[in-house]
């Protein structure tokens, strides 16, 4: 059944025009009259207790309308039901550098970053902690009251029996490794406008409406609810176009809110868009991560057992951690046919920034560590990397130990795809030296089975309205980041419709207009809100049929609705017109001639077929208005186990990659190169290849970044990189050729089949990489990024003929002998005196001894 | 800081315009004139989603202060389009998936424009290398080089037809 | 983030610029703004005034004085030397290193006396005011602490243009603006080597023209440039040479380094150990110690100081045999 006119078919994006010629319109790019800007005062200290704020000299300062406190706002929030732990703005401890403590509503940006010099905040220093195994030592001063021990969470599953399986092994291999923070740094920083209604006689405030830069709108609007005490119908939420999330956006930022906060205070509406060196701060991203991890196996390549001790240093608050430590233990060893697991995962907190989700949710680090481990385990027992892999394929339809139900499998095709592909056979092993290749796997899921949220509502729903012109307006929460929600929306409505694409217009991600959708995140929208999509469709569909049927004298059943037509099943292809004459026939009668159409219609009986438009208006006759609703609520059978933390990693259905990777290591300089990645990727069903192809390559992208250049890195809790020049995202320079490689399953749940397509790869590349480092000169790292110190240095230590490398040699006798990793504690010791040139004082002195 | 009248030709139209000194060509660009096309991604002159041509030359807008621009053409995205229809690489961009989240497309338009008046028919290496100061988060690049490539044809095709093609395949 | 009040100053001539640069104090030069302006940002300067130069078109353009060399204006931007056949000719050093200065957009902003004026860089340094202020600030601004060399009373804040270390290979000079008229100083006593008063340049005074002589046109040129992102990038580390070789030997060599000290360094020692010889693996490899030994990273930039020495090592070596051989 693979005979569609639209789904499956190269399609532009719906919205490509908009964003080609610079007319489509962002967050930032909005304003409205009397709009202020909103600035936030952030916290230098780490870790400390708020004594006082004075803000009389900002409010003071000619053009500031408001400044907000902590005090405005204290109600707690958070993304997660068990982690309400932030506030808009510190109420009375910060505990990050960057934490939220003030923001100045002012008439423009200068005069708020002005004002932001002139708050005054008295902190008491307190002892902070940046390394999560020292942070889960804390007895005092912990960064949250509720939490001992600063541990977010910890869980420990046992599947199966692990000792067991590693008694029977005839292979085991255990080593720690690390994987550094990384984030998503879309290219859009965060925004968001909030105005209110005023009352025209009173000046009161009425309801809120909010653009922002946004994965989860519904979300957001809940969250302002709580901490504006405000009923949610009183709030709306727009989405407008937004510039990429990958998990940034996916849960409320504190802009958000501190947005609302000002602009209640102003009484006029407030704009704040974020530097990048917030964005830094706002961050969400993947948390560095400290995998101990133990695989066994038979001499046979067959795996006994897996166990993993997992710690995360998540940052100051919770946010998604909870689900991020489950995620990396409920994916772990489900991806293959492994009967004993074992999994103890540690979400700690630490004076950084909160760490969220990203691109790959929980998976990725500890994908790198297994299959790297996998390969190691592959060198030992002599087995090719591609073949352990296969040796310890899933059985589907299946479940796996912890619950996962697994509907549809294209790990082999996949495997079997790059293999072939990348010349795997003919040419491993038979490469020049420093060259290599090499394989990794991954798997994620298509959304969550278990919303955040519990509830039995359903995950997305979806409104269609047809009008009389035959014009389909579907309306849909489903949140368009640049991954193509709303042309995968488009395909699926038009393609049920048998309508053309253009007749499609999608109206997405408002919450007045939109019902509701959880939002995008955990690569849930094809599967979820293509499913409401493709029932809502259905349910016009029906009508529109019925009412054909009526005038074609026929029953529904026997319609076909395609190519912008309306036939009876059978007809004879010569008596159907040719769908592009039709639209071209139908738009201009129809707006016009309405009548004398269907005049002309009703004489030519029996007919055979009508035009879509032809078929909506007959069914707008009979049945008035044509609106339709569709939605999806995961199955019950693909929500879980009961076993605490269950909830966390079941999915009605999930995507599976395979990749090689082609890489180059100098081994006199350590500079790794990467000339191609093969990718193949089971993605149910490829709705648009263009959109899926990109995702793809876009995966394996943003994973070589992480693998080889991408590091957030950190001093004391000062990042020392917050910005796109020093956190290095890859350039076209030394982006590689990605070639993807799509493989269809097919799977029996998700809207024609197809599954996820924007994540699942990410987490393969990074092993691939490491493995085909190890084939190239036989080094195994096991610390990302690889960069090419790190790489050296594991040339150098296995050449045993390791110079240590003194620093002190031959440098210059003036310069100090001592040279500390970083700055210190300076936290402790009080700072260097502050009379940096905006202060007032230091300002006036240098202006007296100028020239004019 | 007291505004000074400053006259600035954008997409071939005149603007008088009244401003600080110390503002910034992508700010009069965004907040004065409404052209908000040119996007901000950085604040450290490394990102490139600023980009416009400065007398036919790719610099970041919000590296540039807009007082010194007196006297240059400055042209943006918005001046991209040709007659109000899409410009051949602005929608080969849409039809090969060269634009994903779109926010750093409008610095690809611009980079790209003047590569094309600068080199009609480059090899895949040249389009790396001069599309290395633009970052994109979205798209690894790849879908961007077939775009360029589908944009160099139809306008070939364009040439000869007098009509610029629709489809990518 | 917007920029700090100051006064925007465009003269049209160079005798204009060196007359406003008398007259005014609080004064910050800027030509492509690459440098300049993202530092405004970050309050690392609050000039009162701002010179635009931008305007000044005798110091645009690339042309030969007959019997002398090549004269370079100041404003002649990296783009225009990366493309120019002259430079690639008869200084290939230079041009291989104007290619490799941040990225495309950048060099046809940024200029070669903008390269060679760039300010020194510290991770410590180059950050926001709120960024700053967390740490204490720094002894290169505000502040009279240093993070990266904790105790010490001089900053080790790295010298980071491309450019300076191929035109000290080429024995470059400067002609230097002023008051008083212009004076000649030859690039390599141009710097101080000190973190923060990084040139030897009155307050008074600008670099207008780069002169290279003619008789270092024609030598063979290499510039290796360490660092993790193809483009955009700073160096972490770099390495030029230019050497003349005749009938296989090497007649005349220098070898420079960036990235890696507050100045741009030329490597002592490396005519003794090149001239008159034909170059091989071990005088490459000799060549790359005196280079890693004149290199004395600190943790100012990304990557380790121990890494990025070694890779001057590397790179130098590499460069030498490159020259010296193709």
């Amino acid at each position: 059944m693979s005979d569609f006119s639209i789904i499956g078919k190269r399609i532009a994006m719906v919205d490509a025009a908009g964003k080609t010629t610079g007319a489509g319109k962002y967050t930032d790019d909005l304003t409205l009259p009397g709009m202020l800007i909103g600035k936030i005062l952030h916290s230098p200290y780490p870790h400390a207790r708020i004594k006082r704020i004075d803000a009389s000299r900002a409010l003071a300062l000619e053009g500031v309308v408001a400044v907000v406190t902590g005090q405005d706002a204290p109600n707690k929030y958070g993304i997660l039901p068990v982690g309400h732990d932030e506030t808009a703005l510190a109420v009375d401890r910060v505990r990050y550098v960057g934490d939220n403590v003030a923001c100045v509503a002012a008439v423009d940006e200068t005069t708020a970053e002005k004002a932001l010099e002139l708050i005054e905040v008295e902190y008491e220093p307190l002892p902070a902690y940046f390394d999560p195994e020292e942070s889960m030592k804390a007895e005092r001063d912990l960064i949250h009251e509720n939490r001992p021990h600063n541990l977010e969470k910890d869980y420990h599953h046992v599947f199966g029996d692990p000792e067991k399986g590693f008694a029977e092994a005839d292979c085991i291999r255990e080593s720690r490794y690390i994987a550094n923070e990384v984030t998503h740094a879309a290219m859009e920083p965060h925004s968001t406008l909030a105005a209110f209604e005023l009352d025209p006689y009173s000046g009161a405030l009425g309801r809120l409406t909010v653009w922002s830069s946004t994965q989860v709108p519904y979300y957001l609007q809940h969250k302002l609810s709580l901490v504006l005490e405000m009923p949610m119908s009183q709030i709306r939420v727009i989405k407008p176009l937004v510039g990429g999330g990958f998990g940034g956006k996916s849960e409320v930022i504190p802009l958000e809110i501190i947005a609302a906060v000002a602009a209640r205070a102003a009484k006029a509406p407030v704009k704040i868009t974020y530097t990048r060196e917030e964005v830094f701060w706002a961050h969400r991203g993947r948390p560095r991560t400290i995998m101990d991890m133990k695989i066994g196996a038979k001499r046979d390549g067959r795996l006994t057992a897996v166990a993993a001790r997992v710690v995360q240093d998540g940052g100051a608050y919770c946010s998604y951690g909870v689900v991020t430590i489950l995620y990396s233990g409920a994916l772990l060893g489900a991806i293959y046919d492994i009967l004993n697991v074992r999994w103890d995962g540690y979400r700690v907190l630490t004076n950084k920034p909160a760490c969220g989700a990203m691109r790959g949710h929980g998976t990725v680090n500890v994908r790198f560590a297994f299959e790297s481990q996998l390969d190691e385990i592959a060198a030992e027992i002599a087995l090719d990397p591609a073949e352990i892999r296969r040796i310890n394929l899933l059985q589907p339809p299946c479940i796996t130990v912890n619950n996962l139900r697994v509907t549809s499998y294209g790990l082999p095709e996949c495997i079997e795809k790059v293999v072939e592909r990348s010349g795997w056979r003919e040419r491993r092993g038979k490469l020049p030296r420093g060259r290599g290749l090499g394989i990794g796997c991954s798997h994620y899921v298509s959304g969550a089975a278990n919303s955040i949220i519990r509830s039995d509502m359903p995950h997305s729903t979806v409104n269609i309205k047809i009008d009389r012109d035959g014009g389909v307006v579907v309306y849909t929460g489903a949140s368009e980041i640049g991954q193509g929600s709303d042309t995968m929306t488009a395909q699926i409505a038009a393609e049920v419709l048998g309508c053309t694409l253009q007749r499609v217009k999608i109206v997405a991600a408002d919450t007045d207009l939109t019902p509701i959708d959880i939002g995008s995140y955990s690569s849930r929208v094809t599967f979820m809100a293509g499913n409401a999509t493709l029932r809502a469709a259905e349910e016009v569909k029906k009508q529109i049929a019925s009412a054909a049927a009526r005038k074609m004298n026929c029953v529904p059943e026997d319609l076909v609705f395609r190519d912008d037509l309306v036939f009876k099943r059978g007809s004879s292809v010569s008596s159907v017109p040719s769908g592009v004459d039709s639209v071209v026939a139908g738009r201009v009668e129809g707006q016009i001639l309405r009548g004398s159409l269907q005049q002309k219609r009703k004489e030519e009986v029996p007919k055979d077929w009508m035009t879509f438009e032809e078929a909506v208006v007959a069914a707008i006759d009979f049945h008035g208005a044509l609106t339709g609703t569709g939605s999806y609520a995961p199955p019950p059978e693909s929500r879980g186990g009961s076993f605490k933390g269950a909830g966390v990693g079941p999915s009605p259905s999930y995507s599976y990659s395979a990749q090689v990777a082609d890489v180059s290591v100098d081994e006199e300089t350590g500079e790794v190169t990467v000339h191609k990645v093969w990718a193949a990727h089971d993605c149910g069903r490829a709705l648009n290849p263009v959109a899926v192809e990109g995702q793809i390559i876009g995966s394996v992208w943003m994973g070589l970044g992480q693998a080889l250049e991408e590091e957030m890195v950190w001093k004391d809790g000062l990042l020392m990189n917050p910005g796109l020049l020093e956190y290095r995202s890859p350039s076209a320079v030394e982006s590689p050729e990605i070639e993807p490689i799509i493989v269809e399953s097919i799977d029996p749940e998700g809207p024609f089949g197809a599954k996820e397509c924007s994540e699942g790869s990410l987490a393969a590349t990074i092993p691939a990489i490491a493995n085909a480092i190890y084939d190239a000169v036989g080094i195994r790292l096991r610390e990302v990024p690889f960069t090419p110190e790190r790489v050296l240095a594991a040339i150098r230590a296995r050449d045993a003929a390791a110079k240590k490398l003194d620093l002190t040699e031959g440098v210059d006798p003036t310069a100090p002998t001592r040279f500390r990793e970083h700055g210190g504690a300076l936290w402790f010791r009080g700072k260097g005196p502050k009379r940096h040139e905006l202060d007032p004082a230091r300002r006036a002195e240098q202006l007296a001894g100028g020239d004019d | 800081m007291k505004k000074e009248l400053v006259e600035l030709k954008i997409n071939g139209r005149r603007h008088e315009l009244a401003i600080e000194p110390s503002k910034l060509l992508l700010d009069v660009l965004r907040q004065d004139l409404d052209l908000t096309g040119s996007k901000r991604g950085c604040d450290d002159s490394s990102c490139g989603a600023c980009t416009v041509l400065v007398d036919g030359v790719p610099m970041m807008s919000c590296t540039l202060l807009a007082a010194s621009c007196e006297g240059q053409e400055v042209t943006t995205v918005e001046g991209v389009a040709e007659h109000g229809a899409l410009a051949a690489i602005q929608r080969a961009y849409g039809d090969w998936g060269g634009a994903q989240c779109g926010y750093c497309t409008p610095g690809f338009m611009m980079t790209v424009k003047a590569l094309l008046a600068a080199n009609p028919d480059p090899t895949e290496d040249e389009i790396r290398y001069a599309l290395s100061g633009n970052l994109c988060r979205c798209t690894g690049y790849s879908q961007m080089y077939e775009a360029v490539r589908a944009a160099i044809q139809a306008e070939q095709k364009g040439r000869e037809q007098g009509v610029g093609s629709r489809n990518p395949s | 983030m917007s920029l700090p009040d100051f006064k925007l100053l465009r003269p049209r001539s160079l005798a204009e610029a060196v007359e406003l640069l008398g007259k005014h104090v609080d004064v910050q030069i800027v030509a492509g703004g690459t440098d300049l302006i993202p530092s405004l940002k970050q309050r690392l300067f609050i000039p009162a005034y701002v010179i635009d130069i931008r305007r000044i078109a005798e110091l645009r353009g690339i042309r030969v004085i007959p019997g002398q060399g090549t004269e370079i204006g100041a404003l002649t931007t990296l783009t225009e030397i990366e493309h120019s056949d002259l430079i690639r000719r008869d200084y290939p050093v230079l041009q291989e290193a104007a290619k490799t200065v941040a990225s495309p957009i950048l060099r046809n902003m940024g200029t070669l006396g903008g390269n060679i004026c760039l300010d020194t860089r510290c991770l410590w340094y180059n950050q926001s005011l709120t960024w700053r202020t967390s740490c204490g600030f720094c002894i290169k601004k505000d502040g009279d602490l240093c993070h990266v060399a904790p105790g010490g009373t001089k900053c080790w804040a790295v010298f980071s243009g491309d450019t300076p270390p191929a035109l000290l290979c080429l024995d470059a000079e400067l002609e230097i603006a002023g008051p008083a008229g212009t004076r000649r100083l030859a690039l390599r006593d141009f710097y101080t080597n000190l973190g923060d008063a990084r040139m030897k340049l009155a307050r008074n005074e600008m670099v207008s023209r780069v002169f290279l002589p003619e008789r270092t046109a024609g030598y063979r040129g290499v510039y290796r440039k360490l660092r993790l992102r193809g483009s955009i990038d700073y160096p972490l580390a770099g390495v030029a040479v230019a050497l003349k070789r005749s009938n296989g030997h090497v007649e005349d060599a220098r070898v420079a380094i960036t990235a890696v000290n507050p100045a741009p360094l030329v490597v002592r020692g490396v005519e003794k150990e090149m001239v008159g010889k034909s170059v091989t693996e071990e005088i490459a490899a000799a060549v790359g110690e005196l280079a890693a030994r004149t290199a004395k990273p600190l943790t100012t930039s990304a990557l380790t100081p121990e890494y990025r020495r070694e890779m001057i090592r590397v790179f130098a070596k590499r460069a030498v045999l490159e020259a010296g051989t193709k």
